[in-house]
């Protein structure tokens, strides 16, 4: 198994797609921080403001994990998952490496380094976020008394791996939506679709709700949509989003992860089981 | 060669394959129970014209697509056997290959995927002849040097059995010489060769056995040696033409053919020929080998199944 995972890597980490979805991350944050470090080098000092709480400083360091969880980071993360998984149709490689080895470990692997190396990537453009933010308060004064690298650590820590289910989620579905449309686009248009069509669900919750209050409250608690940003809500402030109209619907962070982890597997399977089945021409 | 099979267990069979693709009045049958084996140390060709179901059986052989019927067998166990589908080397469409890496890398990746680090990777790009442009990226490859890359894929993992989709496509003379040597070597090693082809004469210098199929359906499996003698004919040139071949008939299997008549004969029964023409009258222009090639023999036998 970890020889299909290297053969995988192997194939993508020099390819185009990984540079524009994936190294894209520690890239774009590099330039932008040193960016605004160098213009604080050499821009006058206006006078130094209030100093920021401690908290939130910690806070802000964390940034770089909204952006997997907001929609353009979706985007960006079901493009690179169409590639990885729709481009042996279109590269017509699929004969190549079906017969040297299990069908169901050649998709495996292909989770593993989806998930991988965006991983690595958002890793290191949060050290890098961090590094800036820490180099522009020293540019600026001092760091805000309280920041403690075991504050640091713990905030990002919770950051990361409060964004790693979204993250699995929008790969699984991508996944999914290449092994069934065989296509690098259909997916990548799927996958849009989708997080388009989440982030009505509010509105389109709440013109239904008038009509079938029940039904829609069950459809809210069921899909994944509320699930996200329940989740997101508790990785930042630690406690529930109400949601509904009239009805307040408010899960545990557990709920949640269990709702969004059955989504997951849901989709895993499915993908497994259409791929087994598969014929390629 | 592994002895890990009870000898004479064949390398690859076939029993009952079918394929139907699509369903209900659309369904295409474009493989109808063909069952036949490959063994041990022999080249075999799978020959058949355009659509007559060569890459669908090839595909099936290779756990690509699920048969409709019928059952492959490699070394005598079922394709979903991985042991026994990673002593298989193949080449299918010319040889398929990630365009963005090069030769060498892509070759990297099928050994990784196959569970190896490579140590075969450069003695089969010398084999094929293609060290020098390893490092070049596969979008920049002739049709032919895709092709050369696909058989040092087929052997990277050195396999006891080599199936290949229409190896000798886009090659030039030199490329078929050398890829003629280089199957007839891997039966002399002992391994198991099964190539499919469109081309009779490509395939009649390789292979020691011949499989013809139509529509699907198997005509006739025997050795080329067989097919050759079976294919044994006279040309008859004789005025008039109607008259002679009604002289043969009930005798020998006769056919008009464009300036003459094709006679189903061996060379000893040349004189008897002759004799019978000259009895019936007519003026006898000539008497010689005809030379009917198994390509001629393969068209008229899948051109009779058209009727
Ligand atoms: N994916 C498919 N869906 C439907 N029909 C198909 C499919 N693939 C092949 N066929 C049909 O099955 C038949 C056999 O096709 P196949 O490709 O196996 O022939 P072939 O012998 O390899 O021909 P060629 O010499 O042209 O490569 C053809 O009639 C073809 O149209
Ligand atoms: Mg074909």
């Amino acid at each position: 198994m970890l020889d299909a995972v290297r053969a995988e890597a192997l194939k993508l980490r020099r390819h185009r797609a990984t540079w524009l979805m994936v190294w894209i991350y520690p890239i774009a944050f590099t330039l932008i921080i040193g960016g605004v470090l160098l213009y604080g080098l050499f821009a006058a000092h206006g006078p130094a403001g209030p100093p920021q709480p401690a908290a939130e400083w910690i806070q802000d360091s964390t940034m770089l994990w909204k952006v997997p969880t907001s929609a353009p980071g979706r985007f960006l993360i079901a493009g690179f998952a169409a590639v990885v998984f729709a481009g042996e149709y279109g590269w017509n490689t699929w004969k190549l490496i079906i017969p040297a080895r299990t069908r169901w470990q050649l998709i495996a692997a292909k989770w593993a380094v989806t998930l991988g190396f965006l991983v690595i990537a958002l890793v290191a453009a949060d050290l890098i976020t961090l590094l800036g933010g820490w180099l522009g308060s020293l540019q600026d004064g001092q760091l805000p008394a309280g920041v403690t690298l075991a504050a640091v650590a713990e905030a990002h820590w919770k950051a990361g791996t409060h964004a790693l289910l979204p993250i699995i989620y929008t790969i699984a579905f991508a996944g999914l939506f290449a092994i069934l449309t065989q296509s690098i686009l259909a997916t990548v248009i799927l996958s849009i679709a989708m997080v388009v069509i989440e982030g009505m669900l509010p509105l389109i919750a709440i013109f239904f709700h008038g009509y079938a209050p029940a039904l829609t409250s069950w459809l809210v608690k069921v899909l994944p949509l509320y699930h996200m940003a329940n989740l997101n809500a508790w990785a930042k402030g630690g406690a529930a989003i109400p949601f509904g109209p009239n009805e307040i619907l408010s899960l545990s962070w557990t709920t949640s992860f269990w709702a969004l982890t059955a989504w997951i597997v849901a989709a895993g399977l499915g993908t497994q089981l259409r791929f087994l089945r598969q014929d390629l021409n | 060669m592994p002895t890990s099979e009870p000898s004479g267990t064949p390398a690859l069979e076939l029993r009952a394959l079918g394929k139907t693709y699509g369903r209900g009045a659309r369904g295409k049958r474009a493989v109808d129970d063909v069952s036949l084996s490959v063994r041990h140390g022999e080249v075999y060709g799978f020959l058949g014209p355009n659509g007559a179901g060569k890459s669908t059986t090839i595909r099936m052989a290779l756990g690509l697509i699920r048969p409709s019927d019928g059952e492959v067998r490699l070394f005598g166990q079922p394709v979903s056997d991985k042991h026994a589908l990673r002593r298989v080397g193949s080449l299918v469409d010319g040889g398929t290959f990630y365009p963005f890496l090069s030769g060498r890398d892509n070759l990297r990746v099928l050994a990784r995927t196959q569970g190896h680090d490579g140590a075969r990777i450069e003695a089969v790009l010398e084999r094929v002849d293609l060290a020098r442009d390893a490092r070049r990226k596969v979008k920049g490859y002739s049709t032919g040097m895709k092709q050369r890359l696909g058989v040092a894929a087929a052997l990277l993992d050195d396999p006891d059995l080599v199936i290949l989709d229409e190896p000798a496509n886009g090659l030039d003379a030199a490329g078929i010489q050398d890829m003629r040597n280089l199957l007839r070597g891997l039966a002399a090693d002992g391994k198991a060769v099964f190539l499919s082809s469109h081309l009779l004469h490509e395939v009649e210098q390789i292979c020691d056995r011949v499989a013809i199929v139509h529509k699907g359906k198997l005509l006739r499996e025997a050795t080329v040696r067989d097919l050759l003698d079976h294919g044994q004919a006279l040309r008859v040139e004789a005025e008039p033409l109607d008259a002679a071949e009604t002289a043969l008939q009930g005798k020998w299997p006769v056919q008009r053919v464009q300036d003459g008549l094709s006679v189903q004969a061996p060379r000893a029964d040349a004189p008897a020929i002759v004799r019978q023409l000259v009895e019936a009258g007519t003026d006898v222009f000539r008497v010689g080998p005809d030379d009917q090639s198994l390509e001629e023999i393969f068209l008229t036998m899948t051109r009779d199944t058209d009727a």
